[in-house]
C-alpha cells in the first residue's frame, strides 16, 4: 500500500510543485483541470457511448411526453414509467466508468487532502501532538518522550489519557523548519513528519498511522508505523484550512468537486464525450 | 392576579431572563448593508483623540509633576492641561453620550447605567434595547420567526461622526461608550461600553469546580459556578451560551466539554466541539471560538478564554464571558459590518465584550489580583496593537480611540491607594499600590506611540470622561426613603428580604430609588401606579433635595449627598421629560450601596465598602472632573465633555449644530 501511496504522492507532487509559491486555489484550479481531462478520457474509453446517448434521447423523449400528455392521466403516469426505467438504463451505463475512476479518485483525493487540507502555520503558534496506542497498553506506565527537531518545542507535560488509550503533548512553532518528531517509548523510537511550510501551498502530513488498509489509504503521506508498534496512530493536530473565496471560506473538496464538474462540461465537447 | 401584580411578583431570575436574553435577535438581527468608507474629504488637518476611561486630573498632575507620564507632560506644555466638567451623574454611559452628542442627558436620554420603566418599576438597561421578532410559525416546540429581531440604540441625538459625515470628513472611532448597537453611519465604528457577551448580559463568566463556592448572578452580569466531579481524572461539564429563539420558552444552549487531567503532572486537555487544546495549571488559553447551535443550520458563534486555575488539590477551571466573534458577529458590532471582520482577519478575535476585564470575577474570587491583571493586560496589548495599525491607516480627519484600562483598574485598585478604605490590607497593597499609577504610565506609553506616528499636521487629545475617588461607604437610598416615610411596604414585610419593590406599596409611596445615583417621584400620570400629583411635583422635589442636601453621615461627620441635582433644572433638550426627578451628587468617598439600585432595602443606611470594587465615579461632577490634555491651547477656563464637541467640530470649520449645546473649546 505504501508503495502506491508514494507513487500516486510522486504525480500529485510534480503536478503541484510549480504551484507552491503562489495561491492554492492556483493549484486547485490545475489540479481540477487535469482531473477533469483525464475523467473524460477514462469516462469516453470504458464507457458505453451509444448507448448513453440512446438513454439521454429517451430520457428527452419520455420527458416531452409526460409535458405533451399532462391532461391524459394515463398516458402520464406510463410517461412517468418509462423515464424512470431510462433514468436507471442510464445510470447502469454509468456504473462501470465509475467503478473503474473511483480508485484513482479516491487515491487522487487522498493526497489532495495533504496539500489543501491544513493551515500552514506561523512562528508562535502551538500544535498538539497526539499519540494513541493499542488497547493493551496501560499508558500511565509508559517511559515516554518526544524529541522535536529544531524550530519546534515540546511545550507542556504529557497528558495521559488512561482509559482513551491517549498520550498528547503540545508542541510550540518557534521557526517554520519542520523536520521529524521522535517519540521514544522505553526503547522503541517513532518518527513523525512535522510540516512547517513556509510556502502558500505545501504537503502536510498530520497522521502516521500502523498497517491497517484503510488507515493508510486515508493518511498517505507517511510510511505506516511497524506492525509490531504498540502505537496505533501518530497525529499532529494541524487546523484544517479552507479556500477563500472572497470571504467565503471553501471547503478543497467543495471547490474541487465544483471546479471538476464545471471543467468537466466544459471540456467534453473538445474531447467528444457523451456524458 | 391582575397583570401589574404578576408584574411586580417576578422572581429575580425571571426578570434577568426576561430583560437579558437578547439572543431572540441574535439570529436574525437586520444587518446593516456593506457600507462604504470612499470618496471622503482629504482634510488638512486631523485630530487624534484618545479617551481614557476614568483619568483622574489630579493623579496625572501628581504623576507628571513625578516625571512619570514624560508623554502627557510633553504634550501638556504644548497646549493645555485642564480638569474637564464631567456629566450629572458622571457615570461613563452618561458622560460619553455628552461627548458624543455635544449635549447634556437632556439631549441625549442617557441618564444613568439604569432606567427604570415606569409602567412596572423594573430595572431597564439605559443603553440599548432587544426586541424579539414580531412574526413567527409555532410547530410543535419549535418556532420559526418569520421576521428578524431588533437591538435598539437608545441613545438620542446626533454622534459627532455623524455630523462630521455630512460634511463629508471621514472618522474612525474605537469602543467609544455608549454606542451599542452602532448607530447607523458610513463612517469606520465599534461599539464599546454597553456591547454585550454572546448571552445578552455585560459579561457572564463560568467557573468549574469541585470546591464548594457560591456567587451571586448579578444584574447584567456576574458569574456561574459550576459543581464538577474528577472521576479518572476526568471532568465533563457543559458552557451555558444564549437563549435558544427556535425552541419554545427559549430554553438555554450549551456546548459539552470535556477536561482530560494527567494521573500526576499539573496539565490538562480541554475537547470541545472540533477543538482541542492543552493547559498548565495556571495558563490562559488565548482565544477559543465556541459554536452555539440552535437549530441544524442555525446558530451562534463566540470567542472565549480558558484559565487553567488549579489542576490539584481542587479542580479549577475559569471560562471567560463569552464574547461576540468579530469574524462572524452575531449582533452588530461596527460601522459597516465589514470592519469587524477586516479587524478580525487582521488580529485574530479580540475582546469585543463592552467592559473587557473581568472585574465580577475578580470581585468574586474566582480570579485573584495576579490572574485579573494577566487579562486586562491582554485586553491592553490588543488594543494597543489595533491602535499601531489604525495609526497607519490614519490620513484624513478623526481617529477616536477608547482604552478602558484605567477605568477598569481604578475601580478594582482602588483599595490599595486609599489607606482608610474598610477594603484596605497593608500586605496586599504593597504589591499592589503601584497598579494605577503604572496603569496611568501604559497610557502615556500609548501617547508616546501616537505622539511618534504622528504628523505636524494633527491635533492631539486626551481626554476622559471622569476621574475616580475611593468608595468607601455605600448609601441605601431606598432604605432612607423607608425610613423617612416617602417609601412604604406592604404590612408584614421585612424590609431587608424585599428585592425589586416586590412588597412595595405603590398607594403610599411617593419616591423610590432606580439605578445609581436616580431618584424618581411615583408620579401620577407617569408612573403605573403614581399618586404624586403635578402640583405636588415641585414642592416635594425641592423638599427631598433639601433634605438629601442636608443628609450627615453620622460616623464621619460629613455629609453623604453634596448635591441633589432637580434634572429639570440641570438639563436642557428634549428629553428632559424621561430623567429622573433627581440626581444624587455624592460627596468624595461615597456612593449609591450594592442593594439600593435594584429596589432593595437593606438594614444599615450606610453600609462599609469591603468589596473588590473600590473606587469610583458617582460623585457629584465637581468632585470628580475628567482631564483634557491638548496639543492646541485651550481657550476656556472650564471645560465640560460637550465643550471638546464642539471644539473638535471647530476645528475642522463646521459651523456648530443648533443641537450641540457645547461651547468650542479651541
Amino acid at each position: 500500500m505504501w508503495w502506491l501511496n508514494q507513487a500516486v504522492g510522486l504525480v500529485v507532487k510534480v503536478f503541484l510543485l510549480p504551484f507552491t509559491g503562489l495561491n492554492p486555489w492556483a493549484g486547485m484550479i490545475f489540479i481540477s483541470l487535469l482531473t477533469a481531462v483525464l475523467m473524460l478520457f477514462i469516462y469516453k474509453k470504458t464507457s458505453n457511448q451509444n448507448g448513453i446517448k440512446e438513454a439521454k434521447n429517451l430520457i428527452k423523449g419520455y420527458m416531452l411526453e409526460i409535458r405533451l400528455f399532462q391532461n391524459d392521466f394515463g398516458v402520464f403516469l406510463g410517461g412517468l414509467k418509462r423515464l424512470f426505467s431510462a433514468n436507471l438504463r442510464y445510470l447502469a451505463y454509468n456504473l462501470k466508468p465509475l467503478l473503474v475512476m473511483i480508485v484513482p479518485i479516491f487515491l487522487l483525493l487522498a493526497q489532495m487532502n495533504l496539500w489543501f487540507g491544513y493551515q500552514v502555520q506561523q512562528p508562535g503558534e502551538t500544535l498538539l501532538l497526539k499519540v494513541e496506542f493499542n488497547q493493551a497498553v496501560e499508558v500511565d506506565r509508559l517511559d515516554l518522550e518526544v524529541e522535536a527537531p529544531p524550530g519546534v518545542l515540546v511545550d507542556s507535560p504529557p497528558v495521559r489519557i488512561i482509559d482513551g488509550k491517549e498520550v498528547d503533548w503540545r508542541l510550540k512553532i518557534v521557526e517554520l523548519r519542520g523536520g521529524q518528531l521522535v517519540i521514544k517509548n522505553g526503547g522503541e523510537k517513532y518518527a513523525k513528519d512535522i510540516s512547517l511550510p513556509q510556502s502558500k501551498l505545501a504537503r502536510v502530513s498530520a497522521i502516521r498511522v500502523n498497517q491497517n488498509i484503510w488507515e493508510q489509504l486515508l493518511n498517505p503521506g507517511e510510511k505506516p508505523l511497524p506492525r509490531e508498534a504498540e502505537i496505533k496512530k501518530i497525529e499532529v493536530v494541524y487546523p484544517a484550512a479552507r479556500l477563500n473565496l472572497f470571504g467565503l471560506k471553501i471547503h478543497w473538496l467543495v471547490a474541487y468537486f465544483v471546479l471538476s464538474i464545471i471543467f468537466g462540461f466544459g471540456l467534453k465537447g473538445w474531447f467528444k464525450v457523451e456524458i | 392576579m391582575t397583570k401589574e401584580k404578576e408584574d411586580s411578583s417576578l422572581s429575580r431570575r425571571r426578570f434577568l431572563e426576561l430583560i437579558l436574553s437578547t439572543s431572540a435577535g441574535l439570529a436574525f438581527f437586520p444587518k446593516t448593508g456593506f457600507l462604504t468608507t470612499k470618496g471622503r474629504r482629504q482634510t488638512a488637518r486631523k485630530v487624534l483623540v484618545l479617551g481614557f476611561d476614568g483619568l483622574d486630573p489630579i493623579l496625572t498632575a501628581e504623576l507628571m509633576k513625578d516625571n512619570r507620564l514624560p508623554n502627557f507632560k510633553k504634550l501638556a506644555a504644548s497646549g493645555s492641561f485642564l480638569p474637564l466638567g464631567s456629566s450629572i451623574p458622571p457615570q461613563s454611559p452618561v458622560a460619553w453620550a455628552n461627548f458624543i452628542t455635544g449635549t447634556d442627558p437632556g439631549g441625549h436620554a442617557i441618564f444613568d447605567f439604569v432606567h427604570r420603566d415606569p409602567g412596572n418599576y423594573m430595572p431597564i438597561f439605559s443603553a440599548s434595547e432587544s426586541l424579539p421578532g414580531k412574526h413567527e410559525i409555532k410547530l410543535g416546540d419549535l418556532i420559526l420567526p418569520l421576521s428578524g429581531g431588533k437591538i435598539n440604540n437608545l441613545r438620542r441625538g446626533r454622534a459627532f461622526w455623524q455630523i462630521l459625515e455630512d460634511y463629508d470628513i471621514p472618522a474612525t472611532v474605537f469602543k467609544i461608550p455608549s454606542n451599542y448597537p452602532p448607530v447607523e453611519s458610513k463612517q469606520k465604528t465599534f461599539s464599546g461600553m454597553g456591547t454585550p457577551d454572546i448571552k445578552g448580559y455585560y459579561g457572564l463568566f463560568n467557573f468549574y469546580t469541585n470546591e464548594y463556592k457560591t456567587i451571586t448572578e448579578e444584574y447584567g452580569g456576574g458569574g456561574r459556578v459550576h459543581d464538577v466531579f474528577v472521576i479518572g481524572n476526568r471532568v465533563e461539564s457543559r458552557i451555558p451560551g444564549p437563549n435558544n429563539p427556535f425552541k419554545k420558552g427559549n430554553p438555554e444552549t450549551f456546548v459539552d466539554f470535556k477536561v482530560f487531567i494527567d494521573p500526576v503532572h499539573p496539565v490538562a486537555k480541554i475537547a470541545y466541539q472540533n477543538q482541542e487544546f492543552i493547559l498548565k495549571e495556571k495558563e490562559w488559553s488565548g482565544w477559543k471560538k465556541i459554536k452555539f447551535d440552535f437549530i441544524p443550520g442555525q446558530g451562534v458563534s463566540g470567542i472565549c478564554l480558558f484559565y487553567l486555575k488549579e489542576v490539584r488539590p481542587k479542580f479549577k477551571l475559569y471560562v471567560s464571558p463569552i464574547n461576540i466573534d468579530p469574524a462572524d458577529p452575531a449582533l452588530p458590532l461596527s460601522t459597516p459590518d465589514s470592519y469587524s471582520k477586516e479587524l478580525a482577519r487582521k488580529f485574530g478575535p479580540f475582546f469585543t465584550k463592552g467592559l473587557p476585564a473581568d472585574t465580577a470575577a475578580l470581585e468574586n474570587e474566582v480570579l485573584d489580583e495576579n490572574e485579573f491583571l494577566t487579562q486586562d493586560e491582554l485586553v491592553y496589548q490588543e488594543s494597543v496593537a489595533i491602535l499601531e495599525d489604525e495609526l497607519k491607516t490614519f490620513r484624513s480627519g478623526l481617529l477616536f480611540y477608547y482604552f478602558s484600562n484605567t477605568d477598569q483598574r481604578q475601580h478594582m485598585f482602588y483599595r490599595f491607594l486609599d489607606k482608610d478604605h474598610p477594603a484596605y490590607d497593608e500586605k496586599m497593597a504593597a504589591e499592589f499600590a503601584p497598579v494605577i499609577p503604572r496603569t496611568y504610565e501604559e497610557m502615556d506609553k500609548v501617547l508616546q506611540m501616537c505622539l511618534e506616528k504622528i504628523d505636524s499636521q494633527t491635533a492631539v487629545m486626551v481626554m476622559s470622561d471622569h476621574g475616580f475617588n475611593p468608595y468607601r461607604w455605600g448609601f441605601n437610598l431606598n432604605t432612607w426613603l423607608l425610613q423617612t416615610g416617602y417609601h412604604y411596604l406592604l404590612p408584614g414585610s421585612r424590609p431587608e428580604e424585599v428585592t425589586l419593590f416586590q412588597q412595595t406599596d405603590w398607594s403610599r409611596t411617593k419616591a423610590y430609588g432606580v439605578g445609581l445615583n436616580a431618584l424618581y417621584l411615583n408620579l401620577k400620570g407617569r408612573e403605573s401606579q403614581g399618586i404624586v400629583s403635578t402640583a405636588e411635583r415641585e414642592a416635594l422635589t425641592r423638599h427631598l433635595a433639601n433634605q438629601l442636601e442636608q443628609l450627615v453621615d453620622p460616623r464621619t461627620g460629613e455629609k453623604v449627598i453634596l448635591k441633589a441635582y432637580i434634572s429639570r433644572e440641570v438639563y436642557h433638550g428634549p428629553y428632559v421629560d424621561l430623567a429622573p426627578d433627581i440626581i444624587l451628587g455624592f460627596n468624595r468617598n461615597y456612593r449609591i450601596s450594592w442593594n439600593s439600585p435594584l429596589g432593595n432595602f437593606p438594614r444599615e443606611l450606610i453600609e462599609d465598602n469591603r468589596q473588590k470594587w473600590s473606587g469610583d465615579h458617582m460623585s457629584s461632577p465637581a468632585v470628580i472632573p475628567g482631564s483634557l490634555i491638548s496639543s492646541l491651547p485651550v481657550k476656556l477656563s472650564d471645560p465640560a465633555l460637550q465643550d471638546v464637541t464642539a471644539g473638535l467640530l471647530s476645528l475642522f470649520g463646521i459651523k456648530i449644530p443648533p443641537e450641540v449645546t457645547g461651547r468650542s473649546i479651541f
